[in-house]
């Protein structure tokens, strides 16, 4: 971490995608009240890659869910792209959810009655984009999947699953996209694939990547890194990377099609 | 602890106590599974320990009322044995014969009108007659102290039953009139004791004495009078029920073609024990039904129960678990937990005599003794696990084919493997020991088997629609409403829990289909809809002499009302083609021709409503030897056809006539048929009485009906008036607690439907569970997901529905048929039906998406 120096939110120009503040989460259990995140506060900058790191029980993984706005916080406050969490109703939420977040699991959790493209196809048809199921199969395509599209959960692989969800997350051109331990259950090989497809995801679609993990090689490869321990953020570093163009990006978008079949409609 | 635990050796205590025990490894297993609970058995032991109460239920109750017969067996039949004829008084040698066997008490019972002195009001009424030794066992009850003989050996004098005092308005000492003569009544009668073993139930008792009887002049060749011997036996006499037996078949011996029919004390009403053992068996079919059912939900429990332990086999296997081990494991717990079913089932069931006891034990027949007999014990267990096996070993067969490859995968569903042969073989042995067992134990085998056709048929269909429905859902272009995508996509799944819910519910909404039709048609019996143009009366106990007068006498008072008359006689079926009734293999359905008296006629010409379908009529002047012309149906169920010989006692002699054609009768038209019609030289010397209907014009007023009843007793006060509308009513009186019983047993068969179906929806919560979590976090909101779920459970619900419709309906037409009710099809019936059914699954169905709906989303999201 020689190349990394602290970090400072006024340093930046660019806009805020998530913004937290002294945000707690506690939960009650047998044994009483547990703390799970004690006083976080955290700006995320739209367009780039964030990794948040730390110990088993560390709050990483609630830390995920309380930005994807399904964990509700105790205290504090979360705007996530421009909307205030806490005087929002969980529909609104979930509508949030549905045009701004992606969010990658570790079990992938895809819906085992769905073949892949239904599971792809699945979010863009709730935003009502035609041809739903075209686009879904051009996703799965492009993680190479073609030749799986009618297939169901427990017919692939550990890491044709992973390729599916992160189809899935992408498939309505998220601005944040999060993923909770993406490469946890599959091999070193498959595990770098995935990253390297989603920072380039991340960097195509102009999204803002964060993502939980223990794997310290991986989390370098992040604009910026969040160290957890004990609900507490513990560290900040923003890696020294060469500065990127954002607006510009090399390759075509496929997936912001969608959304302007979307909008068209 | 799960096998599992075990296995992966999480506890070193147990796998010490494992490598110890001395008993075989999976039994050890099996028993230490068990221990963590049977949470996921509550459907499984609910559904079997229900069919079993039933079956116990019913068993208990019959054998509670046949040990009460037995046990007051010789009060209720008078005596040791009793010896029945009708029309002809025994002889003397006859006399001279049951005298020799021990103490002989005479009574003869005739059906009779009862009249006020002033003719304003009769009523139909049993008149029996006893001799000065009545009754040899018991006491006959008065409302005063008086001992019966005193009261009755008084000339002309009576005690009365009370409900035939308040029919006519009257009181002990006023008088009333039976046939010609006046008859004081001088008690009224509050307890008979043989009542139940010597009644044909045609209306209130009036008891007289002989002298009486034969001073009133009812006794008249021909008239029916029902004579009756009842013997005590001395008890020098072995009284085992098979020494009465042998001195009532030594009787019959002696007195050849005498045509008594016999009783003894142990079965001292054989009608009775009839229909208390046909209402056990068609009960217990009903029990069986629900058991069935109920089995789909045990085959669902058994499912869900070996795809949690999936992973436990496999690792068993990888583990180097020898064959069978498996098998052997998971069929020691099922076993288990039938066993705990059948046990619940028993101890609920013998609490039914005691309930019913409680309830309406003042009307039953009998007084309910408890008693536990080995038969009814092992019927129920029998039943209990034999249906558990049957439902249970396919998928316990398919859960031990399971590859320890699915360690290594994230869920493997929809690969259907087949059981071993071993395995299917087996589960067709106890298919099939089923329905033989309960071919055994009933004497109706063709309903026992059509009952086995009708439900296999319908899990047979639906078990295909639950397997064409997913693969055809699969075929269907996405549907552009997401909503309807997920459910259409939550429908073929692999997995088959749309089948079982399908299956489930179709089964569910077929049965609700079936009760709520067969309800509707036998109400609509009940509101006793006539044929056009029947009966207004049936006149009975005509003499000869007076038909001509009679018909003048309606020809009169009721221009334009028809009359047809016949003569009638009652005799006994004795042998067929030579072959002693008794030993005569019949069809079931028409056993009944060959037990106790059947009307027997004779004509010249073929009757009106009865066509000949084979064979030809005599001769209206025909001389020669005896003919008979034999109801079509029956003749071919009992094996007869033109040109055989059957035999009939009348009168106290045996009378051979060749049957000379077969006759279809429209029996619906209530007018008068009978199964026999002989040639009239067969019987016309004989001493007969005549039966006649009376047909009033369709507009006559319900005043005149009861007017002309009122003056043909007064005019022919010999013969007897029944109404038709009256009988029928007492016909709808035997149909309403048929149909209470129709209701209960429906309902207990719903009530099966009902557990299986929740059983298969919890299971499908569990997936349901996981695909809500995950649709909430792709952005979608609740009441979208909701959405999802209603369409899901309408398309399931509508899909089996249709087919329930159709099914039920068809189940519905059957039992009515067996009970010989027309079927009536209502479309309100069945909508109102499903109706509710499509509500209370709706609402189910909310309740379970709310519960869905309610679960925090984020532990089932992290990683695990």
């Amino acid at each position: 971490m020689q190349n990394s120096h602290a970090y400072v939110a006024s340093n930046t120009k660019l806009p805020l995608i998530a913004s937290l503040t002294n945000v707690g989460l506690t939960l009650a259990s047998r044994a009483g009240p547990v703390e799970i995140l004690r006083s976080v506060s955290l700006d995320i900058e739209a367009g780039r890659s964030l990794a948040i790191v730390g110990p088993s029980g560390s709050g990483k993984t609630s830390l995920l869910m309380v930005l994807a706005g399904l964990e509700a916080v105790t205290r504090g406050r979360v705007i996530v792209a421009g909307a205030d969490y806490s005087s929002m109703n969980e529909s609104q939420r979930a509508l949030l959810r549905a045009k701004d977040i992606g969010i990658v699991f570790q079990s992938f959790h895809l819906v085992p009655s769905m073949t892949a493209t239904e599971n792809v196809a699945l979010p863009l048809q709730f935003a009502n984009v035609a041809a739903a199921d075209d686009l879904a199969r051009g996703l799965l395509d492009d993680v190479g999947l073609g030749h799986r599209l009618r297939h169901y959960p427990s017919q692939l692989s550990g890491g044709e699953q992973q390729r599916v969800a992160r189809a899935r997350a992408v498939a309505l051109n998220p601005r944040l996209l999060l993923a909770d331990e993406p490469t946890g259950n599959l091999d070193g090989a498959t595990g770098r694939q995935v990253i390297d497809m989603l920072f380039r995801l991340q960097l195509r679609n102009a999204a803002t990547l964060v993502l939980v993990t223990h794997d310290e090689k991986l989390a370098a490869k992040a604009d910026r890194v969040i160290r957890m321990a004990d609900g507490r953020i513990v560290g900040d570093t923003a890696q020294d990377l060469p500065a990127r163009d954002v607006t510009a990006a090399d390759e075509p978008k496929r997936v912001s099609a969608a959304s302007d079949a979307a909008q068209s409609r | 602890m799960s096998p599992l635990d075990v296995a992966r050796g999480y506890e070193p205590e147990a796998a010490r106590s494992l490598a110890q025990s001395r008993w075989p490894l999976w039994l050890t297993l099996a028993l230490r599974d068990l221990r963590t609970g049977l949470s996921g058995f509550a459907v499984f032991i609910g559904c079997i320990a229900l069919g079993v109460m039933v079956i116990t239920g019913v068993g208990a109750l019959s054998d509670a009322l046949r040990n009460g017969l037995a046990t007051q067996g010789k009060l209720i039949l008078g005596g040791d044995l009793a010896f029945v004829r009708p029309h002809a008084r025994a002889t003397t040698d006859e006399r001279a014969a049951l005298g020799k066997l021990g103490r002989v008490s005479e009574s003869a019972t005739l059906r009779s009108m009862a009249r006020r002195l002033d003719g304003s009001d009769q009523t139909l009424a049993e008149l029996k007659a006893v001799d000065g030794l009545y009754p040899l066992a018991g006491a006959v009850t008065l409302d005063s102290s008086a001992a019966l003989a005193s009261v009755i050996s008084q000339p002309m004098a009576a005690a009365v039953e009370g409900p035939l005092l308040d029919r006519l308005s009257l009181n002990v000492g006023d008088t009333l009139k039976v046939g010609d003569s006046d008859i004081v009544i001088r008690a009224r009668l509050m307890f008979e004791p043989d009542g139940l073993g010597d009644r044909a139930s045609f209306g209130p008792r009036i008891l007289v004495s002989m002298a009486t009887l034969e001073r009133t002049g009812l006794i008249q060749p021909g008239t029916l009078i029902r004579w009756r011997y009842a013997v005590d036996l001395p008890a020098s006499v072995p009284q085992s029920r098979d020494s009465l037996k042998e001195i009532a078949a030594q009787l019959r011996a002696d007195l050849p073609g005498a045509g008594f029919t016999v009783a003894d004390r142990f079965e001292p009403s054989p009608q009775l024990t009839r229909t208390l053992e046909r209402l056990r068996q068609f009960l217990t079919l009903i029990g069986l039904t629900s058991l069935i059912v109920g089995g789909v939900g045990v085959a669902n429990a058994v499912s869900t129960f070996v795809d949690k332990r999936r992973k436990v086999i496999a690792t068993m296997k990888s583990l180097g678990a020898p064959p069978h081990f498996v098998f052997r494991m998971f069929l020691t717990q099922i076993l288990a937990v039938a066993g705990i079913g059948v046990a619940i089932g028993l101890a609920f069931g013998y609490m039914v005599p005691f309930v019913v006891d409680a309830a309406v034990g003042s009307s039953l027949p009998v007084r309910a003794e408890f008693a536990v007999t080995w038969n009814s014990v092992a019927t129920a267990i029998a039943y209990g696990l034999l249906v558990a096996l049957l439902f249970a070993l396919w998928p316990l067969g398919r859960a031990e084919r399971v590859s320890p490859t699915v360690l290594f995968r994230d869920e493997v569903s929809g690969d259907r493997t087949w059981p071993r042969a071993p395995v299917i073989a087996a589960t067709a042995a106890v298919g099939v020991a089923l329905v033989a067992f309960t071919i055994l134990t009933t004497d109706r085998w063709d309903i026992a088997l059509g009952f086995y056709g009708g439900l296999s048929i319908l899990l047979l269909v639906f078990w295909g629609v639950g397997q064409i429905v997913p693969r055809f859902v699969r075929l269907l272009p996405r549907p552009r409403s997401p909503e309807l995508a997920v459910a259409l996509s939550s429908i073929a799944a692999p997995g088959g829990l749309s089948a079982a819910i399908l299956l489930s519910l179709g089964l569910g909404l077929s049965l609700l289909v079936a009760v709520a039709l067969t309800d509707r048609s036998m109400q609509e019996e009940l509101s006793g809809r006539l044929p056009e143009r029947s009966p207004t009366y049936y006149v009975l106990d005509i003499g000869k002499g007076e038909a001509a007068p009679l018909q003048s006498f309606i020809a009169n008072r009721a221009p334009g009302a028809l009359i047809e008359t016949a003569p009638m006689l009652r005799g006994r079926l004795v042998a067929l083609k030579g072959v002693p009734a008794e030993s005569v293999k019949t069809a079931p359905d028409a056993q009944w021709v060959l037990y106790g008296d059947r009307g027997l006629t004779f004509s010249a010409a073929i009757p009106p409503g009865s066509t000949v379908v084979e064979g030809t009529w005599w001769d209206a002047v025909y001389t020669g030897e005896p003919l008979v012309s034999f109801e079509a149906g029956l003749a071919r169920k009992l094996g007869l056809g033109v040109g055989d010989e059957v035999t009939v006692n009348v009168l106290g002699r045996n009378l051979t006539a060749r049957i000379a054609n077969l006759r279809e009768i429209k029996w619906e038209s209530l007018n008068l048929n009978f199964v026999l019609v002989f040639s009239p030289n067969a019987l016309e010397a004989a001493p007969y009485k005549l039966l006649a209907t009376v047909t009033l014009p369709q507009n006559a007023s319900l005043e005149s009906e009861t007017a002309l009843g009122r003056d043909l007793g007064k005019a022919f006060p010999t013969t007897t008036q029944v109404r038709v509308k009256e009988a029928i009513a007492q016909f709808n009186k035997i149909l309403e607690k048929v149909l209470i019983a129709v209701r209960v047993a429906g309902g207990v068969t719903l009530l099966a439907g009902a557990l299986v179906l929740a059983g298969a929806l919890a299971t499908a919560q569990r997936r349901r569970l996981k695909e809500a979590v995950i649709l909430k976090a792709l952005g979608v909101t609740n009441r979208r997901i909701m959405l999802a779920h209603m369409c899901e459970y309408a398309i399931l619900a509508t899909v089996a529905g249709v087919f329930a419709i159709v099914l039920g309906s068809l189940a519905a037409y059957i039992g009515l048929r067996v009970m010989d009710v027309p079927f009536v099809f209502s479309l309100t019936a069945v909508a109102q039906a499903l109706g509710v059914a499509v509500a209370l699954v709706a609402l189910l169905g909310l309740l379970s998406t709310t519960l869905v709906l309610r679960t925090p989303a984020v532990p089932l999201l992290k990683s695990e």
